[in-house]
């Protein structure tokens, strides 16, 4: 069972249209939810969690309608906030047990799970640490702790690496994916970072003015579209001018950025006139493989 | 072969019962307390509390250590009545000043809004634990002290004539301070849904009842405008209310006011002010 289902879905704020006809399913592990500023994550998230009902479709979280169902979906939610405002003068432990509250732990339960949570994300040593002391990448830390302490079916992060340098950013990541695979809570990431996406989703959804342009799993997507051979070659610009011709005249589509030749094509006769070219040009082949499409190759395409 | 087991494997799953709605608005309600009291937290958030209960009961106390050191003391209604026009108008203005602010603007501005809402928590339960909060808190100042009279004057054998008479009195003295706490908390509420500033609505909600009482007076007895201007006296109407459940006139010159207007404007501001919160966070775009 699909953990969200959409179908059809549509949110009007007046004659804005902030979601169109969007259709997705959710499946269990991390999920990347994509899209530029304004794309319609936000509308999305704040359906799944149910503060705000579709002007029209189907929306089923963990089984349920969230809107008519909300107490009962939000229970089992987990949610990290993207601001980094939290209460100041709180001990980052007080907040995650707050929260294992809210959600139904009774308050031993939620006391021994929020020091569980937090230790998890390595701040156990901090955790009585008021957390306007703490550095964003500790904040961004115990959001993960407070959407995780209760034991959820599913978390949502939103931009839960915003502000981290690259060493944290890795670190935050690691986390999320320990999350997922260590633990067994799906998540779901929404981000405008590709390639943190790409690191440690297994499925995506790809949103842009308002409707879904791409969602599947990841490694489908990319092997989805255009495939061909990607090779790098110890040639000279003449050279590969001269191979980006031969190609040509062999009737493909192929680029070239600095030595680095992108031939489309989608059968294996791509191999054999690629190492055909470089026979016949008399240059070194250091890498010839077959092309895969990035997560960026796949979002500029659907964006068109 | 060793026998040694791993009992701690950290983070688990949770398969226990879950306390649902209920269990997140008593954790919204005790925590909002325990913030708003500065329990847990540095003492300066619990100066203005410490403050504010002191206000209202040092008086109490004393009254009490009066009649038990030197006997005496009336049986008389107005030792509870009466006590609702000085100490604890004081306090419960500081009350309602400087803590209900916290209640709704903290949130706001931290963004915890954010997090309840994603909690087993919607719109309406949220207010509603927060309200709860402030009448709790409010009922702290406004039913404690002549809670405390009540009894100390009873233990002293000068408390109401007979059981009837008592209970008459203690009903007399929950109804005055719940409607006290319940207005306060609707105004309170309503101004600090205008801002995320708890600093601003402070000052707002001092300025609101010191202005509304100042302005309604001038207008009656100056401008010669109907009494029943008196109705949007935020101070004054719901204390004189008070004085006319203990079946007493009042000294705010609402003599020309019946008390089902007084009823009236109490309702009427209820359904205005917290009308107007609902209306604010129906429409609230909630911080992510």
């Amino acid at each position: 069972m699909s953990l969200v289902s959409a179908r059809n879905i549509s949110k009007n704020y007046g004659q804005f249209s902030a979601l169109s006809d969007v259709s997705f399913d959710i499946e269990p592990g991390v999920t990347g939810l994509l899209g530029a500023n304004g794309a319609g994550k936000t509308t999305m998230l704040g359906m799944i969690i149910g503060l705000h009902a579709p002007t029209s479709g189907s929306l089923q979280v963990l089984g349920q309608n969230p809107w008519t169902a909300g107490a009962s979906v939000r229970e089992r939610l987990g949610y990290a906030p993207e601001h980094h405002t939290l209460p100041p003068d709180m001990p980052a432990v007080d907040f995650v047990r707050h929260v294992a509250e809210l959600h139904g732990l009774p308050r031993d339960e939620a006391a021994a799970r929020s020091s569980d949570a937090l230790w998890l994300v390595d701040l156990g040593e901090e955790r009585f640490r008021p957390m306007g002391t703490m550095s964003t990448g500790q904040r961004q830390r115990v959001k993960l702790a407070q959407a995780i302490a209760h034991d959820p079916n599913l978390i949502l992060l939103d931009e839960p690496t915003d502000g981290l340098d690259p060493v944290q950013r890795d670190l935050m990541l690691d986390l999320i994916k320990h999350v997922s695979t260590g633990i067994g809570i799906n998540v779901i990431l929404s981000s405008h970072l590709l390639d943190e996406v790409e690191k440690i989703c297994d499925s995506v959804v790809i949103v842009g003015n308002g409707v879904t342009l791409a969602t599947g799993k990841l490694d489908d997507l990319r092997d989805t579209g255009t495939t061909g051979v990607v090779m790098e070659l110890e040639a000279n610009q003449d050279q590969i001018d001269w191979v980006l011709n031969y190609f040509r005249h062999h009737g493909l589509t192929a680029s070239a950025i600095a030595r680095r030749i992108t031939v489309e094509g989608a059968d294996e006769s791509v191999f054999d006139l690629a190492r055909d070219a470089c026979v016949a040009a008399d240059i070194g082949i250091i890498r010839l493989g077959p092309r895969s499409l990035t997560l960026e190759d796949v979002f500029l395409e659907q964006l068109g | 072969m060793s026998d040694a087991q791993i009992f701690d494997q950290g983070y688990r799953t949770y398969s226990g019962e879950r306390t649902g709605l209920k269990g997140a608005l008593r954790s919204l309600i005790v925590h909002s307390l325990r913030a708003s009291l500065g329990l847990g937290r540095k003492a300066r958030h619990k100066i203005v509390p410490v403050l504010t209960v002191a206000i209202s009961y040092l008086p109490a106390i004393i009254i009490l250590g009066i009649a038990v050191l030197f006997g005496g003391g009336a049986a008389d209604d107005a030792n509870y009545y009466s006590y609702y026009d000085n100490s604890i108008s004081i306090a419960v203005i500081l009350m309602v000043a400087f803590i209900v602010p916290q209640l709704l603007c903290t949130d706001r501005r931290t963004g915890l809004l954010g997090v309840y809402l994603a909690s087993p928590l919607n719109r309406p339960t949220y207010l509603l634990g927060k309200a709860i909060t402030s009448i709790i808190l409010l009922l702290l100042v406004t039913l404690g002290p002549p809670l405390l009279i009540l009894l100390g004057y009873s233990l002293q054998g000068v408390g109401p004539h007979g059981f009837g008479q008592w209970i008459e009195t203690f009903i007399k003295i929950v109804a005055s301070s719940l409607v006290l706490g319940l207005f306060l908390t609707a105004v309170g509420l309503a101004i600090s849904a205008t801002t995320d500033r708890w600093a601003t609505a402070t000052a707002t909600i001092i300025g609101a009842l010191i202005a509304s009482t100042i302005v309604t007076e001038v207008l009656v007895t100056e401008a010669k405008l109907p009494p029943a201007i008196r109705l949007a006296n935020l101070i004054g109407l719901p204390i004189t209310l008070i004085h006319r459940i203990h079946n007493d006139v009042g000294e705010w010159s609402y003599t020309d006011n019946p008390t089902w207007s007084l009823w009236l404007g109490v309702v009427g501001w209820l359904c205005l002010t917290l009308g107007f919160v609902w209306a604010r966070y129906r429409t609230l775009l909630v911080r992510r």
